[in-house]
């Protein structure tokens, strides 16, 4: 098999790089990287393009000989930080890969907690190490991010596709709206359901409006999105500060952005509690 | 008791007097005959209409463009750098500046790409005759520019004074410097001017202005009066030097323009080309300053 | 013009007539919204009693079934240094649209002059509008309804035939010979003066009913008039940026393409997919530059487009006042309230 795989591929008669790729785990679900396996129709293809080195949940053994790493996950402990670096310092290209390694992902919610008290709530008197939840960028620098909880396997051929010619990588620019309009689906907001479609980069193909779920922004703001506008509109429709402050906080991508009102979601406690 | 309706193929369908359906998205299929490497960014792709037919059909004037397509990697419009009296083959000057174009600087010579085209607006140069003419480009801006040019140079007799004003940002991104001998040998006057000058550059440094100011000093006010100007570069410097042109009363139906946008279609159905209202790849890319004074967000 | 008189329970029988062989679409009620209202929309139909003849508004317009959202507009098989192309228009059989608003068929006569009338007829839009057998309804004009100001209250043709409801029966308008033989399988009759009386009665009582409205008077130049006002920052810090307007839009038909190639490299294809100005990099150029950065002068740019280049250019607005817009917006943005901003005045 491996002697078909690795016969060089041209396009239009331009010599097509096979990469040396290999995918790791830091604090995840290893989610992102099942949906790589999931598409069986189309994995052989995926392989052509890359020559995988080292992927846990597909095969066992592996070298650190790779000039692609995928990674998976936020970074919660110290280990993870000197796991990275070393990853970075291997891999000509890192790749965040998925929400986690992008935003710090569902893992960034226990953030809103005081680490004591996390460990605590899930560890007991077990003695752990684990600290926030941090995106791949804020402990190296990162080349390209594969958005979505879980990323889209459609994306992610794509994206590998265009690695592969060396062509240019690029996302939706626009929010899901796009997507979910296009998908004929009843907006969310008409049948009551908070939905961060408006301001959530598109490129999942509308997932979950598509089935009647909102968005809970999980590939992260839309370029020029209109936060201010968006929360004004949740509020409007009558979700409470809270309700909107714990979706836009969900995934981490919107961190950046709500520092006002989660201060306002805090002052209201406050003053409840007074 | 059913009633099934006809169906109507508009496959080849004559729809109007003057094009077919089938023509929208017809490529002419094209070999990439010769690739000049210019600087380190842009490239002269010589390119052939294939089939002998379509060939001897193709015609284009000087300012139009062509939508150039890689299949899987995309398409975009480039203006024609060649002679329109040159028959067989095009020349497109294109930047590495995307990933169309990126990918485009790996193909090697024997590529096939497609070609849709020509469109759009041209230089009206026989309106010129007997003008004197000031061909000025910035940039990339050159790459428009030397389809006039090079009918200026085939057609010398017919135009007064020829002046081409040509700046860039250092000597290393002038393109064409192969050709600077033959316009002057034609009797254009040639002034090349750079932004900023490297250890080997002896010419002018300065912005394009400068040598219009000097020209300005130079010439009367009688030679602006029967001058036309074509300006192709960025728009903050065509506005700077159509506003400057204008003050020697050079009437502004007498400047032609190239704008550039994104364009998808070529044909007045995208509106990604739209200035205003008005479509770049219809009403364009060549607009005489006039027009472009009118139109909002032009420039 | 022809005019014939229907019973409504021929009506059914029409129906069936077509959908023996045909596909048909038609509106439906999709789903209730969270104040039980009925969400309408167009779809496959394949039985009569599915459909809603007296919808309202549809949430998104018929245009998908002539201007897919996501449309494959060539495909290529890749040899080597060489391919071939392969283009479809994506239709190979007529279709019935059963029972479309005057506002949506304007709306297609609106695209017929960018899509069809132009020097560079579009084979995909033109495929499709010439398979389509349209029946025409009459319909309650809402609150949000200006097609009046926008003169697309009445349709005067781009159908094969126009049903209005006269009660116990309907007037029905031919406009196609494949109309005319079609009602020649159900019962129908010429109609009486006492028709074209009542005929006349509902369409007045329509009229009276639109509260929205917009003033187009001199809209062109006041556009142009007002191109530096700050309105439009205001309505630009509103905007989501989301593309919802064009989307819902039966007018909008704007594209992007995006080209890809298959995973096995053997193949690429071109896709064509709506697009909207309002979204951010819909004015950029290679190289990066945006002509339009800002939501504001995107927003601006839509209107301008609809209501003063479309206006130059065929001297009419690319606006039949369905309010799909506005409706859809969840910022409240809609094209009355922002024009009379526009103009001055402040409600």
């Amino acid at each position: 098999m491996s002697d078909t795989l690795a016969k060089p591929k041209t396009y239009l008669g331009v010599p097509v790089h096979r990469p040396k790729v290999a995918f790791f785990e830091l604090s995840s679900c290893e989610g992102c990287q099942l949906q790589l396996l999931n598409n069986e129709a189309t994995l052989l293809d995926f392989l052509s393009l890359m020559e995988v080195v080292r992927f846990r949940e597909g095969m066992t053994g592996g070298t650190d000989d790779y000039e692609i790493a995928f990674v998976e996950g936020s970074v919660t402990r110290q280990d993870e930080v000197e796991r990275l670096k070393k990853i970075r310092e291997t891999a000509k290209v890192l790749v965040a890969f998925g929400s986690c390694a992008c935003f710090g992902g569902v893992n960034q919610l226990k953030n809103r907690f005081s680490m004591d008290q996390v460990r605590k709530e899930v560890y007991g008197d077990h003695p752990i190490d684990t600290d926030v939840a941090r995106p791949l960028e804020s402990v190296v620098p990162v080349d390209l991010r594969i958005y979505g909880c879980p990323v889209k396997k459609e994306e992610v051929e794509k994206i590998v596709t265009r690695l592969a010619l060396g062509s240019e990588v690029f996302y939706p620019r626009y929010p899901v709206c796009m997507e979910c309009k296009a998908n004929g689906n009843i907006c969310l907001f008409e049948l009551g359901e908070p939905c961060l479609g408006p301001i959530t980069r598109a490129g999942c193909d509308s997932w979950c409006p598509s089935n009647r779920a909102g968005c809970w922004g999980c590939r992260g703001p839309a370029d020029d999105m209109n936060i201010t506008q968006m929360v004004s509109i949740m509020e409007k429709y009558g979700f409470s500060r809270e309700t909107i402050v714990d979706r836009l906080e969900c995934f981490g991508g919107f961190s950046a952005h709500i520092e006002t009102f989660r201060d306002a979601v805090d002052i209201r406690e406050k003053v409840q509690k007074t | 008791m059913g009633s099934k309706l006809a169906f109507s193929d508009v496959v080849n369908q004559k729809h109007h007097r003057r094009s077919d359906l089938g023509a929208f998205e017809h490529t002419y299929k094209a070999e990439i005959t010769s690739i000049h490497r210019l600087t380190d960014l842009e490239n002269l792709y010589r390119i052939k209409i294939i089939d002998a037919a379509e060939r001897e059909r193709f015609e284009f004037q000087p300012g139009q463009f062509l939508m150039l397509e890689l299949p899987g990697i995309g398409e975009a419009p480039f203006s024609i750098s060649s002679s329109p009296s040159r028959r067989g083959d095009v020349e497109l000057c294109i930047r590495n500046a995307g990933s169309l174009t990126s990918f485009l600087s790996r193909v090697e010579r024997g590529t096939h790409v497609g070609l849709r085209g020509p469109f759009g607006t041209s230089f009206p140069m026989e309106k010129m005759h007997g003008q004197n003419i000031l061909l000025i480009a910035g940039g990339l801006g050159i790459a428009p520019l030397r389809a006039p040019i090079a009918h200026v140079q085939e057609n010398r007799s017919r135009f007064n004074n020829v002046d081409i004003i040509y700046g860039t940002k250092d000597p290393a991104h002038l393109l064409f410097t192969y050709q600077y001998d033959m316009w002057r040998a034609d009797d254009i006057r040639l002034s090349v001017i750079v932004d900023k000058a490297d250890a080997a550059w002896t010419g002018r440094v300065g912005m394009i202005t400068k040598i219009l100011e000097e020209m300005f000093a130079e010439r009367g006010d009688a030679f602006f009066q029967n001058t036309c100007a074509i300006i192709c570069g960025p728009p903050v410097m065509f506005k700077f030097v159509c506003n400057m042109l204008n003050t020697k009363d050079v009437p502004m139906q007498k400047m032609f323009v190239s704008l550039e946008r994104r364009m998808h279609c070529g044909m007045g159905k995208c509106c990604r080309c739209n200035v205003g209202s008005t479509y770049t790849c219809l009403s364009g890319p060549v607009f005489d300053y006039w027009t472009v004074m009118n139109l909002k967000e032009a420039i | 013009m022809i005019f014939r008189i229907i019973k409504k329970t021929e009506l059914e029988k029409l129906f069936n007539v077509l959908s023996d062989e045909n596909r048909i679409i038609g509106p439906v009620e999709v789903g209730r919204d969270q104040d039980s209202q009925a969400i309408y929309g167009f779809r496959d139909v394949a039985d009569f009693r599915q459909l809603a003849l007296d919808y309202t508004t549809t949430s998104l317009p018929a245009k998908k079934y002539f201007l897919p959202y996501k449309e494959d507009m060539a495909t290529f098989r890749i040899d080597g240094k060489d391919w071939q192309k392969t283009v479809d228009y994506n239709i190979d059989a007529p279709f019935v649209f059963f029972g479309m608003h005057a506002c949506d068929i304007n709306a297609l006569n609106k695209l017929d002059k960018v899509l069809m009338g132009s020097v560079y007829p579009m084979p995909y839009y033109a495929a499709k509008r010439q398979n389509a057998f349209i029946i025409g309804i009459d319909c309650e004009p809402q609150t949000y309804c200006f097609c009046r100001s926008m003169g697309a209250d009445t349709v005067l043709h781009g159908f094969d035939m126009f049903i209005t409801d006269l009660g116990n029966r309907y007037f029905v308008e031919i406009q196609s010979d494949t109309a005319y033989n079609l009602l020649k399988k159900v019962r129908a009759e010429e109609p009486l003066e006492s028709d074209h009386v009542e005929y006349m009665h509902v369409i007045s009582e329509k009229k009276k009913k639109f509260t929205a409205q917009v003033d187009t008077t001199d809209l062109t130049k006041i556009l142009d008039m007002e191109f530096q006002s700050d309105v439009w920052k205001q309505w630009g810090e509103k905007c989501l940026g989301c593309g919802t307007c064009a989307n819902v839009c039966p007018t909008c038909y704007c594209y992007s393409i995006e080209e890809n190639v298959r995973i096995d490299l053997k193949a690429a294809n071109k896709n064509k997919i709506l697009y909207s100005c309002n979204l951010i990099d819909f004015a950029e150029v290679a190289g990066g530059h945006n002509f339009r950065p800002e939501r504001h002068s995107r927003l601006k740019y839509r209107y301008y487009h609809k209501h003063r280049g479309f206006v130059e250019a065929y001297e009419e607005s690319l606006c039949v006042g369905c309010g799909r817009c506005g409706e859809a917006c969840l910022a409240d943005i809609t094209v009355p309230e922002v024009i009379s901003s526009v103009r001055g005045e402040t409600s």
